[in-house]
């Protein structure tokens, strides 16, 4: 009876939530208007964004949307090289890191609040929680609405933890101490080829999970006035030798060389015990593997802390938001603006089938989202949670820091050589940035 | 006086000379000549990929920091090391498997096609072909450790930085042979059946019709090849590409070719990136001459 009646309660609050029909662009007359729009691959959220095209194709029959996926490793060269031969799409979303330099470049167009339905940028503004539009703020104007923010907890398979004799409740990884002494628990080798994993880490997140574990300790990556890079270096070598340690220069405990650890963990075939992701792997986990999904099996615990951490920090948010092109024809990015507004009225549905987060005060009361399982989880680590490093160097920068950690990790370099190129190599970058 | 006349015929057939060419002449200025000489007027301009303001002139700021960046030279060596890596397997396997082909009286075609098949494979799917077979528990790892009874043991195809060297340059082989071996082929078809017969009939056994007669005829395409190779290994790119992307450390395999494309696009530095795009240039200028030449001696030869 009380599932009953919390379903209801959640389809009342999607339908109520959710514009009955898509706007019509004023203005357009007999105009005919192609909208490229270029966003990175996610199967869920393709699914519905599609739909929303549809419908919003419907209402303006002059207007044409071509809906392009990329991987999202790669997107951002396609946007790069789009741009510069000027042949960009209207409409793009790229994680906040390297929208940066599309901003700063004059090649995104201010948000169009006229065709938002608001006033003005404070309107906007009071629609989200504090801070989630400062990143794409330049002069009082936004460049940019947010599609997701994401958070990372550790996801951990508590069958497996049983089984090598850990209790999850009590005993699930608290440290970053821990996620090694756990692992070296739960792993099984054939020789030195690993066919069990612990935990492993989530290699194309450095930016988000890295550089806590060293402001943990006290370290920086940019100094606050965004001029020196990578300071303590007691924090920088502490966090490096922890990395070394897990790879198989180390302990042999994981490697970037084998299947991504949340690949395999929603598959439950006992080969990862515990990787990092957002709340959005909810929802991969539910459309790859459903009866893992609504086993008991899995929970979501913080993210982990040094045993001697000097401050709380959890992993940094990264942001994704819809831009629109600035070189694109002005009518076309007023008719932009309107259908990127139309796609993230959905909010409620985003969540519910992609599991991704808009940050609007709206959702994040609303019950949908209180009812996804862990959600509290990744709130509460929200609240001691910085947003990735979002500065000119960042694409440089976040490249640089791939590159140290791989070859400590996997090419045995040895932290602290490894340490003085970085600095070296980021001090330049960020020098040369305009 | 005469011989100043021209004769209009000749004229004519120049006019109509030109008129075959243009196309060729536009192509090229199009799509290889302003290229070059808008990537010289780069390699002197803090461009960035962007920005939209105009470029600024900085001299040779470009040139000094990239032929100071250890990143730089780092490159060249892994460059170097991945071509004479590929050379010598190469060069020899398809002149191998061209003596064998051409020994057989049947079924030629049927070997051809089967070593010129990885050729047409795009690199993208034989680079994660190969990915999945360098996978600590791929099949890379099984057959060396049933070859050499080593149980267990994890060779870091991907991981070691000696050893994701040589995967590089085991995809290249594997995919390449085929190509050059249907090279030596053509070259091995190309020698007068008449000097071989003669050689027969003076006695000469198999090794020495090889020694003697087949590989001094063909010299002509060795050569070519050989320059073939170095200027094809040169411009590698997509099997370290992916390899990195899947998490091979970067420095061992960051050829040329990989530091222009991160240059340009992820640091977004178009000058640097000239820089070294005319470095590469001008070494693919030189082993291009040295084609032309070996081209020009083989067919003095001939």
């Amino acid at each position: 009876m009380k599932k009953a009646i919390a379903l209801c309660v959640l389809a009342i609050a999607i339908l109520a939530s959710v514009p009955a029909q898509a706007p019509v662009v004023p203005g357009l007359g007999s105009k005919k208007i192609t909208i490229n729009l270029w966003t990175h691959e996610d199967p869920n959220r393709s699914v519905i964004e599609k739909k929303y095209i549809a419908e919003f194709m419907a209402a303006n029959p002059n207007i044409t949307v071509n809906y392009n996926t990329y991987p999202s490793n790669r997107i951002f060269e396609a946007l790069t090289t789009a741009f510069a031969g000027k042949q960009g799409p209207e409409i793009f979303n790229v994680s906040i890191g390297n929208a940066v330099s599309f901003i700063d470049n004059g090649r995104v167009a201010p948000v169009d609040y006229k065709a938002l339905g608001l006033k003005g940028p404070a309107d906007l503004e009071a629609m989200y929680l504090p801070g989630m539009l400062k990143a794409v703020e330049r002069d009082g104007d936004f460049y940019g609405l947010p599609l997701e923010i994401t958070n990372m907890c550790l996801y951990v398979n508590r069958k497996m933890l049983k089984e090598a004799g850990i209790d999850p409740d009590k005993d699930y990884p608290k440290t970053w101490e821990d996620l090694i002494s756990l692992s070296e628990k739960i792993v099984k080798r054939e020789g030195q080829i690993i066919t069990r994993r612990g935990f492993d880490f989530r290699y194309d997140a450095y930016t988000n999970l890295f550089i806590p574990m060293v402001e943990q300790l006290g370290g920086e990556y940019v100094s606050k006035d965004g001029k020196k890079a990578i300071i303590g270096d007691e924090a920088w070598l502490k966090a490096l030798q922890w990395m070394k340690e897990l790879g198989p220069a180390g302990k042999n405990l994981g490697s970037p060389t084998y299947t991504a650890a949340r690949t395999a963990f929603d598959k439950n075939d006992n080969t990862v015990a515990m990787s990092f992701s957002g709340l959005y792997q909810e929802a991969r986990m539910k459309a790859s593997n459903p009866d893992f999904y609504n086993s008991k099996d899995w929970m979501v615990v913080p993210f982990p802390q040094w045993k001697d951490s000097k401050k709380k920090v959890t992993a940094n948010y990264s942001a994704h938001y819809y831009m629109v092109n600035a070189q694109s024809d002005k009518l076309a990015q007023q008719a932009s603006w309107v259908l990127v507004g139309w796609m993230l009225s959905h909010g409620e549905e985003y969540l519910d089938k992609v599991a991704i987060i808009q940050p609007t005060k709206k959702l994040i009361e609303s019950p949908i989202y209180k009812s996804m399982p862990y959600s509290d989880v990744f709130a509460k680590d929200f609240e001691n949670a910085n947003i990735v490093y979002v500065g000119k160097a960042s694409a440089r920068l976040s490249t640089l820091l791939s590159e140290t950690i791989q070859n400590v990790m996997v090419g045995g370099v040895d932290p602290k050589v490894a340490l003085e190129k970085l600095r070296k190599s980021a001090q330049e970058a960020l020098d040369s940035a305009d | 006086m005469m011989g100043d006349r021209r004769n209009p015929l000749e004229e004519k057939r120049n006019r109509w000379g030109w008129f075959f060419v243009a196309p060729g002449i536009v192509f090229f200025s199009a799509f290889s000549l302003y290229p070059i000489l808008y990537a010289i007027w780069t390699s002197f301009h803090n461009k960035k990929l962007l920005s939209l303001k105009p470029p600024k002139f900085i001299g040779l700021q470009n040139w000094i920091s990239v032929l100071s960046s250890q990143d730089f030279w780092n490159s060249v060596r892994a460059s170097a090391v991945f071509c004479i890596g590929v050379f010598i397997p190469v060069f020899l396997g398809s002149l191998l498997f061209a003596l064998l082909i051409s020994s057989r009286k049947k079924g030629k075609r049927f070997y051809q096609m089967a070593l010129y098949s990885p050729a047409i494979l795009s690199s993208v799917v034989t680079a994660s072909v190969w990915l999945l077979i360098f996978d600590p528990r791929g099949l890379a790892n099984q057959f060396l450790n049933t070859l050499l009874g080593t149980p267990g043991v994890d060779h870091k195809w991907l991981a070691d930085p000696v050893m994701v060297q040589l995967s590089t340059i085991l995809v290249y082989v594997w995919k390449q042979v085929g190509y050059y071996t249907i090279l030596f082929g053509t070259g091995i078809g190309k020698i007068p059946s008449s000097v071989v017969e003669a050689s027969m009939i003076d006695g000469a056994n198999s090794w020495q019709r090889l020694t003697r007669i087949t590989l001094p005829l063909l010299r002509p395409t060795m050569a070519l090849v050989s320059v073939m190779i170095f200027i094809s290994s040169l411009k590698t790119f997509s099997t370290q590409y992916l390899f990195n992307q899947h998490g091979a450390p970067l420095a061992p395999i960051n050829v040329l070719t990989l530091n222009i494309y991160r240059t340009a696009l992820s640091d977004q530095n178009l000058g640097k990136a000239s820089v070294m795009s005319l470095f590469l240039f001008f070494i693919l200028l030189v082993l291009s001459w040295l084609q032309v030449k070996a081209g020009g001696q083989g067919e003095e030869l001939e």
